[in-house]
């Protein structure tokens, strides 16, 4: 008999499916020639064995790094018996197909491959931040973003600021997230990368231009899916970080799962507190003079907290269902506000708020031996956001008080609660036609009614009514259909994306207008819309491939840009959806096993781009911008030597220029390049491993990462002032403006060391080590030098 | 603006002087001995939005033909919608760094080269912060929304605040026990100068939100301090009769002197979205300190239907020459009033009040912070800017033909917002 093994050649929706999800942990399925579940089959990993279920899906926990034998059997079946290798910090998925007919042993050298791995070789290109690796480093999810190739998280301030993403010159709402395929919306500012510790996740899937359809969104540029981790058997962690600005980070998560694999349940608990008092350069005002006098001072009114839980059980393994799985997550964050957009005032009491109880429920099926596979997902939750801004007086930067006789610090007093009742409901259907074509169907369901009140707010012309307690809604409904087909033993894969969106909106246009609002100003609107992206990935040997994609697709404005935030951020009505021509080629390889080398180049031609300008100081307001064309580049390269070694590397380039300009006025801005928007970054990074430093079973990781991100522009400059050289990378741009972010370095550096008891990690994080003036949004500044510790400790573990 | 007109007692050679080899923020070196050239200094606004990114450029001669104004010489920041020019200087009330509201005083230098110099900071969430008037070199006033009921002192030289005038008592001698009354100033949308007298609005505001003090006036006159400088007292209260609400304040103060030293003042109206109602143009006359009686401009008597205004004013030898809307006005991001072509140029006569239709030039949008009109080398130049951009720059208006002709168009660098002649030391 003839037994095949071979890894999973990466059918996406099939990784869905794959449980087990920490980094000792053996699972697969086990097929006949024809592609049907072996039920039953035995599949032992040296010690460790277990049974394959109906579907044919097996999973072993707790197998240790290093060789072990591998054997497989199953009724009429002769026994396999190979070796496989088990690699530290990574997951072996197998696909396993056994044939009644052959009575050889092949001997076929098996390679295991992570699903970080598995997700960084889709057809769709993801760019796959695997932060499991990571978990025990005292660093930030953004930080580990940024290393990433082509990623640039833009974050104002510290700890808790909000980030935004740019993948591909991309930003704002053409980033969808995702938590494990779900749109976050619905989540707020509660569950997002800067807000959450590494230990929640176990990777960031970054996609860059076209989504698979199981991203049921209607991004431009990307999305951004977090996959948490999952807790296999009875695990229960802990850790605690703290850091400069008095930094407080902590978080427990706890699961068990009954032997029987019929019922697990856990939970999460985060906490996250930092002050942010760093110093920034402002400008102080002298009272006597009234000049401003430029020093660094200290951030007083800065803090972030917030605190996330989430407790689920799961009913599993059953004839009804995979999984169904209960969940209710809630958090509670506050924001303090020092500034407005640009830090040309202190704020010593403007309060932003944020807190929900979200239950949700998903249920995962498979049916027809496996070949239909069937994931639901069903949430509803209150958002309430508020923000408080009632102060009568104000703050200079010194912190001193002087009073004064009407509310409010900023230009905005507020005491508004709104909520935001939010329904989501997403349906994933895939179907195996045959083992080399599967057809896949998501349908994501998205409505919010919005109200509130604020008795600081605007009031209806000549009438008492509070603008916000005017309910506006927002709706829609995206549904996409893929076709996946493998052709040349699998060297060839095609994937073939349609997409219809349809939203609907109402509310209030003008309410940040302070002298009336009329019903002439109440707003509703709809659309629908056509995408289609399609998909190629060509394996050019079993470690070279090579991958292209387009993609013609819109963006419906968000409700945030429809509606505005209330707090700088003000409505508008008018915006139109983005549309764009999205195209993509990439090329990856591994080299002698230790150098893995990726380069990938993007051509985009946007129209109708929505950017978010400022309007009215403080205000700011989402537009439909320039049209934006252009192409890029990143390399990125990797390479494993003197066996304890790792360097890292990576450079994005990227060449986005407005076009179709037509107003004589504004014609010279045709080629300029897109403002705000950085054209060069790069990141490097060097790690080591060692074992048995103090004792035979302790490791250390040391790791330093740097990081340069190029000057741009926060307004339009002309492509003839622009800086010379190749690609544009020497010297400055030939301008006299205050306006141009200067070059910024940034240099990390840090270490983890793990006790021989395997339980407790140390580590330890200097971030921005040369304490380098560091800006984002507009030029807010970011924290100087900042010291880091953490501590892990993991309590119980087993299977 | 007039630079040379003298009409508020400015001195132009002291002012030049002033201006000789000041590359710092401690004040200008005078240096009488050197001879000194003039640059003419152009803005352009790139962007409509309100940060008001944009570009000045310094010109040795007055420029003609096409013109690029964001070359590698121009000065690129914020708040550049336009600018109130005193004499030989250039203020903005707008930082170039940030937009923040104050005084900022342009830089220019004998390359050419423009830079942001010493800023006045005030209230930055208090629109009308930073609304300035000069009385010579070494005096001028301005308001700062951290002190509505006080007018700020200032030194112009050293651009430094040296102590304020509390007129807390003339706000309060009317409507101190109105409870519709939530937010009062002084000063806080017009701050004017004439014959040793100080004039400041009185704001009496229904609101205390955003946009307090503008076009949420609680009566339907609008009252003027008339506060005399030699001793910081106030002397009495006038009053502009049913309009609802003085200028929109912003570097274009909206007001003028005539040659013969008549104060011409622009009012916006009632209307609660600023689009105007009841607008007018009133004289203080040269001599006097109270609003003349029998003389005003109104909008309504001018134009049809629908809310309309006055946006700027340009008074020269009895004549006034402003912009007048073609359509009712209408708000809000896709309104008409900022940036649709719907703003004609007018010639009228002060005397008979008659107004003929300047010749020439297209129909316009808004100037906004910029003036419509200014005086340069004699010569008086029209801001001239449309929607497609096929005009942006400045014409020259002939007033023997009533007619104006291009003299300049900016191809390069935003929507026009100012031009000002100053002189610089080699």
């Amino acid at each position: 008999m003839r037994y095949k093994i071979y890894m999973l050649s990466v059918l996406f929706f099939l990784s869905k499916f794959i449980l087990a999800q920490t980094t000792d942990v053996v699972t697969g399925y086990v097929h006949n020639e024809d592609g049907i579940p072996l039920g039953d089959a035995t599949v032992q990993v040296g010690n460790y064995g277990t049974t394959a279920l109906s579907n044919g899906y097996f999973s072993l926990k707790n197998i240790p790094t290093g060789k072990h034998i591998l054997v497989v059997s199953a009724v009429g079946y002769t026994a396999f018996q190979d070796t496989i290798v088990k690699l530290a910090q990574e997951n072996l998925a197998l696909q396993i197909r056994l044939s009644k007919d052959d009575k050889v042993l092949q001997e076929v050298t098996v390679l295991g491959k992570s699903e970080t791995q598995q997700a960084k070789e889709q057809t769709v290109r993801a760019v796959v931040v695997d932060t499991r690796a990571v978990s025990t480093q005292a660093t930030t999810l953004t930080d580990l973003m940024n290393r990433s190739t082509g990623v640039r998280i833009r974050q104002n301030g510290g700890l808790g600021g909000r980030p935004e993403i740019s993948i591909n010159g991309f930003q704002g709402k053409a980033i969808k997230y995702f938590k494990d395929g779900i749109p976050l919306d619905y989540m707020g500012d509660g569950y997002n990368i800067a807000s959450l510790p590494l230990e929640a996740l176990e990777r960031i899937e970054v996609y860059k231009g076209v989504l698979p359809v199981s991203l049921g969104a209607d991004a431009l540029g990307g999305a951004v899916n977090l996959v948490s981790a999952k807790r296999r058997g009875s695990h229960m962690h802990t850790f605690y970080e703290i850091g400069s600005f008095n930094t407080h980070r902590l978080g427990v998560t706890a699961a068990h799962e009954t032997k029987d694999q019929k019922w697990s349940y856990g939970t999460e608990l985060f906490f996250n507190h930092s002050d942010n008092d760093y110093n920034a350069f402002v400008g102080v005002r002298n009272p006597n003079t009234a000049n401003l006098e430029y020093m660094d001072m200290r951030m007083f009114h800065n803090a972030f907290q917030h605190s996330y839980g989430e407790a689920y059980v799961n009913i599993q393994n059953r004839n009804w269902a995979d999984e169904l799985r209960l969940s209710v997550a809630a958090f509670a964050l506050e924001r303090e506000q020092q500034h407005p957009a640009l830090m040309t005032d202190p704020y010593g009491a403007i309060l932003g708020k944020q807190q929900t109880v979200a239950p949700s429920l998903r249920y995962k099926k498979k049916l027809l031996d496996g070949r239909l596979s069937i994931d639901q997902f069903a949430s509803y939750n209150n958002l309430q956001t508020r923000r408080i801004d009632t102060l009568m007086g104000s703050y200079d930067w010194y912190g001193e008080f002087t009073p004064k006789t009407t509310p409010g610090e900023s230009r905005l007093p507020s005491l508004s609660k709104i909520h935001e009742r939010q329904t989501v409901l997403r349906t994933n259907i895939g179907y195996q036609i045959n083992s080399s074509t599967s057809l896949g169907f998501n349908y994501i369901f998205t409505d919010v009614r919005r109200d509130g009140e604020d008795p600081y707010g605007q009031r209806l012309q000549d009438t008492d009514i509070d603008v916000l307690s005017l309910e506006s809604t927002y709706q829609k409904q995206i549904y996409g259909l893929s076709l996946d087909k493998y052709w040349l033993d699998e060297k060839l894969h095609n994937q073939l994306m349609g997409k219809f969106y349809h939203y609907s909106a109402s509310g209030i246009q003008n309410t940040w207008f302070s002298t009336g609002v009329t019903e002439a100003d109440k707003r509703r609107l709809s659309g629908n819309y056509w995408g289609i992206a399609e998909a190629l990935r060509y394996r050019l040997t079993p470690s070279a491939f090579i991958r292209g994609s387009l993609e013609y697709t819109y963006r419906l404005p968000e409700r945030e840009e429809l509606f505005g935030n209330n707090i700088f951020v003000v409505p508008n009505f008018e915006l139109n959806p983005e549309k764009s021509f999205n195209a993509s080629l990439g090329y990856q390889q591994v080299i002698g096993g230790r150098l893995t080398v990726e380069a990938n180049g993007f051509y985009r031609r946007t129209k109708g781009l929505i950017l978010l300008v400022p309007i009215q100081a403080p205000n700011a307001q989402y537009q439909n911008q320039e049209n934006v064309k252009g192409f890029g580049f990143d390399l990125d390269l990797n390479y494993h030597f003197a066996t304890h070694y790792t360097l890292s590397g990576n450079a994005t380039w990227q060449n986005l220029r407005l076009f179709g300009i037509t107003d004589e006025t504004d014609r010279w801005k045709n080629n300029a390049r897109l403002r705000n928007t950085p054209y060069f970054f790069a990141n490097a990074g060097i790690q080591s491993n060692h074992s048995a430093i103090l004792s035979q079973n302790d490791n250390l990781k040391v790791f330093v990462h740097y990081n340069f991100l190029r000057e741009f522009y926060l307004e339009t400059i002309r492509k003839d002032l622009e800086p010379g050289g190749f690609l544009g990378l020497s010297g400055q741009a030939n301008i006299n403006s205050n306006l141009r972010i200067p070059n910024q370095h940034l240099l990390n550096a840090g270490f983890t060391y793990k006790l021989p008891s395997g339980d407790v990690n140390i580590g330890a994080e200097i971030r921005n080590m040369l304490n380098k003036n560091l800006y984002d949004y507009y030029r807010v500044q970011r924290p100087g030098r900042s010291f880091h510790l953490k501590l892990s400790y993991t309590l119980a573990k087993g299977g | 603006m007039k630079p040379l007109k003298l009409k508020t007692g400015i001195i132009a050679l002291t002012i030049g002087v002033l201006f000789a080899g000041c590359s710092d923020n401690d004040g200008p070196t005078p240096d009488p001995d050197e001879s000194q050239e003039s640059k003419y200094v152009l803005i352009t606004m790139s962007d409509n939005v309100n940060t008001k990114p944009g570009y000045a450029t310094a010109f040795d001669e007055l420029p003609s033909g096409n013109v690029i104004n964001n070359g590698n010489n121009s000065l690129q920041g914020l708040g550049f919608g336009g600018w109130r020019p005193y004499g030989n200087w250039l203020f903005k009330m707008f930082s170039t760094d940030a937009n923040a509201l104050g005084i900022e005083r342009l830089e220019v230098n004998a390359d050419g080269k423009v830079t942001p110099g010493q800023f006045i900071a005030g209230d930055n969430t208090t629109n009308g912060t930073g609304n300035f008037v000069i009385v010579d070199e070494t005096k001028g006033y301005y308001w700062d929304g951290a002190s509505p009921l006080k007018i700020q002192v200032f030194n112009p030289t050293t651009l430094s605040r040296t102590g304020d005038i509390d007129l807390a008592e003339a706000v309060n001698e009317r409507g101190a026990d109105e409870p519709e009354i939530l937010y009062r100033a002084i000063g806080q949308k017009f701050l004017s100068v004439k014959n040793g007298k100080l004039f400041a609005n009185i704001t009496y505001a229904t609101s205390d939100g955003t946009q307090k003090g503008f076009w949420d006036d609680f009566y339907p006159d609008v009252y003027i301090a008339v506060i005399d400088i030699a001793t910081s007292k106030h002397e009495k209260t006038i009053k502009i009769k049913d309009t609802g609400a003085i200028t929109y304040i912003n570097d274009n103060n909206m007001y003028d002197f005539d040659t013969n030293g008549d104060l011409y003042i622009v009012t916006q109206g009632v209307h609660p979205r600023g689009t105007g109602g009841k607008s007018k143009i009133v004289r203080i006359k040269a001599n006097e300190t109270d609003i003349d009686s029998d003389w005003s401009l109104d909008m309504d008597a001018i134009t049809g239907e629908g809310p309309r205004k006055f946006v700027s004013v340009f008074a020269k030898d009895g004549k006034i020459i402003t912009l007048i809307p073609n359509a009712s006005l209408t708000g809000g991001p896709t309104g008409n009033i900022n940036f649709e072509d719907v703003w004609e140029y007018f010639s009228i006569d002060i005397a008979s009040k008659e107004r003929t239709k300047i010749g020439g030039v297209p129909v316009v949008t808004n100037p906004g912070a910029a003036f419509c009109a200014i005086e340069i080398d004699n010569k008086i130049l029209l801001r001239v800017n449309t929607k497609d951009g096929s005009s942006n720059g400045y014409f020259e208006y002939n007033p023997s033909t009533n007619s104006a002709t291009e003299l300049f168009k900016v191809t390069s660098g935003g929507s026009v917002s100012g031009l000002h002649k100053v002189k610089v030391g080699n």
